[in-house]
């Protein structure tokens, strides 16, 4: 489904995006995520298209806000029923759907005895009863227990997979954006980058959308030269080779992104790796949960993660990167 | 206080209760009907001009009643420019059952409307977007969930405008002397007869005030009745 809305207030949004299965987009907070969901759903001004132009009660989309949007004054049941206008039947018709989605037990329950799982579910099921064409979810993962959370997530995406339905969810949580079919990045409230999770995880397209994939080296450098399919690379004193993309030739400013855990440390001293090595000062170190956290400086400052059982190698060491781990993009204006 | 061994009613004294008790019972309604959609509209909507509105609601309370009784009177009375046309309709506003009710509507119902705006405005607007996203028209979703969620408020608000109602005076006394209420035969009974007269009529007062603020309380506090 091609998703098209442009809005004007509370502020100037354009997005286009295909929205095929589990859809993610992800982008930082104040992007206007939650503006472009409430205007597909019709609850604010825009123009757009599929349904802009219906009353949103006439238009077939489930919307579950941030926090699930149920009613205290109802049942779980009497929430799942909801929608069905006819009066005869509503009940057993609640009951089959929560029963689908597992949360049958809690039907005589209001929303405020339930779990954070049990109240997405409630949700998910009040907006299936509308029988929607098109599922919106606004930072699904946002009112669940951390340590439940990709858990209760993942059979969430499993079930909505299984009923088929097109679902966009929108979050600042890139590792959502991980489970998904498609993904999309919002950055300055356009999308810059659209595709499956591994094509954009691997391909920033701006040091933005690098940033919000969670690369932590978002560094700038010229081409030098190109060499069969990869780009000869000057960044301040370090010459990388990365893979060329299309647009690349000699004299070209580019953006490189360096995701943290793939850069490597070793002695000074070592048989050092063939490409991609350079000397640097480890600046600090900290523990991070099970791994190290690196700061290290050199001509170019790096973020650098050591996994499980690494020993950092003293405080001048020298710093490798396969090439296929370094992404150049096209760096802004 | 009350002289116990010489309880008794004065005439005219449950003649009184029985018109307070009826007529109020008639004003409460239009008081819920009319206010009701005008406090969801003044707590959801923006409009020019909002602020008059907004003073003009706030002039019954800020009047004294004897004071907007005399208003009232120069506005609509026998012998104002447009009292004299309504009469010339045969609709007299003074000293008649519709004058009656008339009056305990200007003196309840803002104490209603601003109760059951700040109750409105309490309810998440998120709801009733919700409410829209699930299929339901505007007017479905101001009674299913925008009047229920603001049930303690609403409540609250008719248990004030009832007793506020009941106990009309100032403008009563003007506009309506006849028939009498309560709170006017109270007048007649002290001025007549003296305070051994008033107490018994106040304890028939609080009788029949009492039980529909505490009726709505028990009502609007139970999860799932309405």
């Amino acid at each position: 489904m091609e998703i098209d809305y442009r809005l004007e207030q509370p502020l100037a949004i354009e997005a286009r995006l295909t929205v095929a299965g589990f859809t993610v987009l992800a982008g930082r907070s104040g992007e206007g995520k939650t503006s472009l969901l409430k205007a597909i759903a019709g609850l604010l001004p825009a123009a757009g298209t599929p349904y802009g132009a219906l009353a949103p009660q006439r238009r077939p989309i489930g919307y579950l806000p941030q926090g699930y949007g149920l009613f205290p004054h109802l049942r779980a049941w009497e929430n799942v029923a909801f929608p069905l206008a006819e009066r005869r039947g509503r009940r057993t018709r609640a009951q089959a759907l929560m029963e689908r989605l597992g949360i049958a037990g809690v039907a005589e329950r209001y929303p405020d005895a339930l779990s954070g799982g049990q109240q997405q579910r409630v949700a998910l099921a009040r907006a299936l009863a509308r029988a929607p064409e098109l599922l919106l979810l606004d930072e699904p993962t946002s009112a669940l227990d951390p340590a439940t959370r990709d858990a209760v997530l993942g059979e969430l995406i499993e079930e909505i997979r299984r009923i088929g339905l097109p679902t966009l969810a929108v979050t600042h949580d890139v590792q959502l954006a991980a489970m998904a079919d498609r993904m999309a990045l919002m950055v300055g409230h356009r999308i810059v980058q659209e595709g499956t999770p591994r094509e954009v995880f691997a391909h920033p397209v701006s040091a933005g959308a690098a940033r919000l994939l969670g690369y932590r080296n978002v560094l700038g450098g010229r081409v030098r030269g190109l060499d069969g399919l990869f780009a000869i690379v000057d960044l301040d004193g370090v010459t990388l080779l990365a893979p060329a993309p299309a647009w690349a030739s000699p004299g070209t400013r580019v953006g490189v992104a360096i995701r943290s855990q793939d850069i490597t440390l070793s002695r000074r001293n070592a048989a050092a790796p063939a490409e991609n090595a350079f000397p640097v000062t480890l600046a600090s170190v900290h523990e991070e949960g099970l791994s190290l956290r690196v700061l290290a400086r050199g001509s170019i400052a790096l973020d650098i993660l050591l996994p499980r059982g690494t020993d950092t190698p003293g405080e001048a060491a020298l710093a490798a990167v396969r090439p296929a781990h370094v992404h150049l993009f096209r760096p802004e204006e | 206080m009350t002289n116990w061994r010489g309880f008794q009613f004065a005439p005219g004294d449950f003649g009184a209760a029985f018109v307070s008790a009826l007529y109020s019972l008639v004003a409460l309604p239009i008081i819920a009907l009319l206010g009701t959609p005008l406090a969801w509209w003044l707590a959801r909507r923006d409009f020019r001009g909002k602020p008059v509105l907004d003073a003009l609601l706030l002039l019954p309370l800020l009047t004294p009643p004897l004071a907007l009784g005399i208003l009232l009177a120069s506005l609509y009375g026998p012998y104002s420019a447009a009292g004299e046309l309504l009469a010339r309709l045969g609709v007299v506003l003074t000293n008649t059952a519709p004058a009656f009710v008339l009056a305990q509507v200007y003196g309840a119902m803002p104490y209603y409307v601003v109760t059951a705006r700040a109750a409105f405005e309490g309810v998440p607007r998120e709801l009733e977007e919700i409410a829209l996203t699930l299929g339901k028209e505007r007017w479905q979703v101001f009674l299913e969930v925008s009047v229920k969620l603001a049930r303690l408020g609403l409540a609250a608000g008719l248990a004030l405008a009832w007793v506020r109602a009941l106990g009309e005076f100032g403008i009563v006394l003007i506009i309506a002397y006849f028939p009498h209420g309560i709170p006017v035969q109270l007048w007649v009974n002290l001025q007549d007869s003296g305070l051994d007269a008033v107490y018994p009529l106040l304890w028939l007062f609080l009788l029949v005030a009492m039980p529909l603020p505490l009726w709505l309380g028990m009502v609007s506090r139970r999860r799932g009745l309405l």
